[in-house]
């Protein structure tokens, strides 16, 4: 058995919701980007400069380290945003960039800012480790390695001494849960080729993941492709072999989701989080293992397979399009205020109906995510059954709540 | 003539409309999105009257923006007595 070296689980942070999700859940370290450079650019919300004190702040007060993504290819006349970036996160004491353009590696490298190589370079081998690691102290490595492969990298660090700027060995990351794509280290040119919206620029339109036809083009006979999304991957699980990845040397897990929902964040770190010191403690079986497939099951997901590590052959796409999440969440009312002494909350129902024994999930930028079984609730103090839309009533939530928080119903999906 | 609406805070400076028309678009060196030239911001949204002889080339910025922020209104010519 191992030696029990430092392992990071490192949680997308796309939103405050899922920044205080991410730290509740028990992550190492979040990563997260700002204005346009980053490969979420296109996403509905995105952090601005704005936002790296108040996000540095937060990491700090609960000891995680804070990442930030600057990893789109860059014009020239991304340069000077890129390095007032740079230059603002180093002053909030943001702890590293993640970056694959080298106009990035030199200047963190010129003004002392920790760095660390993004997957979009696809580094493949201990030659190319070697050559970054001039500028950097993490490597994040293609995601299409086996396990084998990413074994003798972090081997063949140790042996040769391979250092970053820090002066301590490289450190090595991989993606161990989320979403793949069809690409090799992401590099995908079919979203601008069809719709001008450069996946490399942060504006992937995902148009693997719709299904298509084949037309003979002399008759126009239309195929259908082995009804298969063939574009399609599966969503990336490890918890299954995570104690393999930890014995390949692999330092820092990745789980994908910046654009994924605050409680997807706190199911997935919840589970790594647990299962990393389930390996740690030798308690890491095959019944827990099942158990935590089941929670990762019911957010969202594509299916699962296990990417490319245990060196299987490709050909794991999806049969059907969206998510297959066991569980989902209705938007049914929103907070309004919390008693900290008796532990209870206020709410507005908007719409549906909420009864006792229901399943509720509570969201929000201070919150993260709570999760609860309704007990008791009071309408005008009076104890009632259920609620539906229009009512006001409250009832027990074990963490405090903000007036706006989100009030959601899981059901069965 | 048309009115050229273009909602900045969205661009991700990918330079698409710089390409079609780059007589009217012009990426900003200081925070690398675009600049409509001699659009006037109003809410957020910058605008700009121009001639139809533009109109073509502003339609191929619109098309190529990847996250569709550019908008075409055409006007009609208030009429002369």
């Amino acid at each position: 058995m191992m030696d029990n070296p430092k392992v990071e689980i490192l949680a997308p942070a796309g939103s405050y919701e899922s920044l205080s999700a991410a730290l509740k859940a028990g992550c190492d370290a979040v990563y997260f980007g700002v204005e346009q450079l980053n490969m979420r650019a296109r996403s509905s919300f995105n952090f601005t400069t704005d936002d790296l004190q108040e996000i540095s702040r937060r990491c700090q007060e609960a000891q995680v380290k804070a990442y930030l993504t600057l990893n789109t290819i860059l014009y020239d006349h991304d340069i000077r945003l890129m390095k007032t970036i740079v230059d603002q996160a180093k002053a909030c004491g943001i702890s590293a960039i993640i970056a694959s353009d080298h106009a990035v590696m030199a200047y963190c490298l010129k003004i002392g800012m920790p760095l660390h190589i993004s997957t979009q370079v696809n580094v493949t081998n201990i030659e190319t480790v070697e050559f970054y690691a001039t500028f950097a102290n993490v490597i994040v490595l293609s995601r299409e390695l086996s396990l084998r492969q990413v074994k003798e990298i972090t081997r063949e660090i140790e042996r040769r001494n391979i250092t970053g700027p820090s002066g301590e060995l490289v450190r090595i990351e991989v993606f161990a849960h989320g979403a793949l794509c069809m690409a090799v280290s992401g590099k995908c040119y079919l979203s601008l080729h069809s719709h001008n919206a450069s996946a490399n620029r942060g504006a992937c339109i995902q148009n693997c993941r719709k299904q298509y036809l084949v037309t003979d083009k002399e008759d126009g006979i239309e195929l259908e492709i082995d009804n298969e999304y063939i574009m399609s991957a599966k969503d990336l699980c490890t918890i299954g072999f995570l104690d393999k990845l930890l014995e390949a040397g692999v330092r820092i897990l990745k789980l994908e989701g910046r654009g994924r929902s605050a409680d997807y964040v706190d199911t997935v770190v919840s589970c790594y989080r647990e299962a990393v010191e389930a390996i740690q403690e030798s308690t890491y079986t095959p019944e827990k293992i099942e158990a935590w497939t089941g929670r990762l099951a019911t957010v969202y997901n594509r299916g699962f397979w296990d990417g490319y590590y245990l060196g299987r052959k490709m050909g794991e796409w999806n049969d059907s399009y969206g998510s297959k999440a066991t569980e989902k969440k209705i938007l049914i009312g929103k907070g309004i205020k919390y008693f900290g002494k008796i532990k209870v909350g206020e709410f507005g129902m908007e719409s549906h109906a909420l009864k006792k024994g229901d399943q509720i999930l509570i969201t929000g930028p201070a919150t993260g995510v709570i999760r609860t079984t309704v007990e008791e609730m009071r309408v005008a103090d009076v104890v009632v059954e259920q609620v539906a839309k229009g009512d006001v009533f409250s009832m027990r939530v074990p963490d405090t709540i903000k007036p706006n928080d989100k009030l959601y119903k899981v059901v069965k999906a | 003539m048309f009115r050229i609406l273009f909602q900045r805070a969205k661009c991700i400076g990918c330079n698409g409309c710089v390409e079609a028309a780059p007589m009217r678009w012009q990426v900003s060196k200081k925070d690398g999105r675009c600049n409509l030239v001699e659009g006037k911001e109003k809410k957020g949204i910058y605008q700009v009257l121009a001639g139809m002889d533009e109109f073509a080339l502003n339609q191929q910025a619109a098309a190529n923006c990847p996250v569709k922020i550019i908008r075409l209104e055409v006007v009609k010519a208030k009429h002369q007595p």
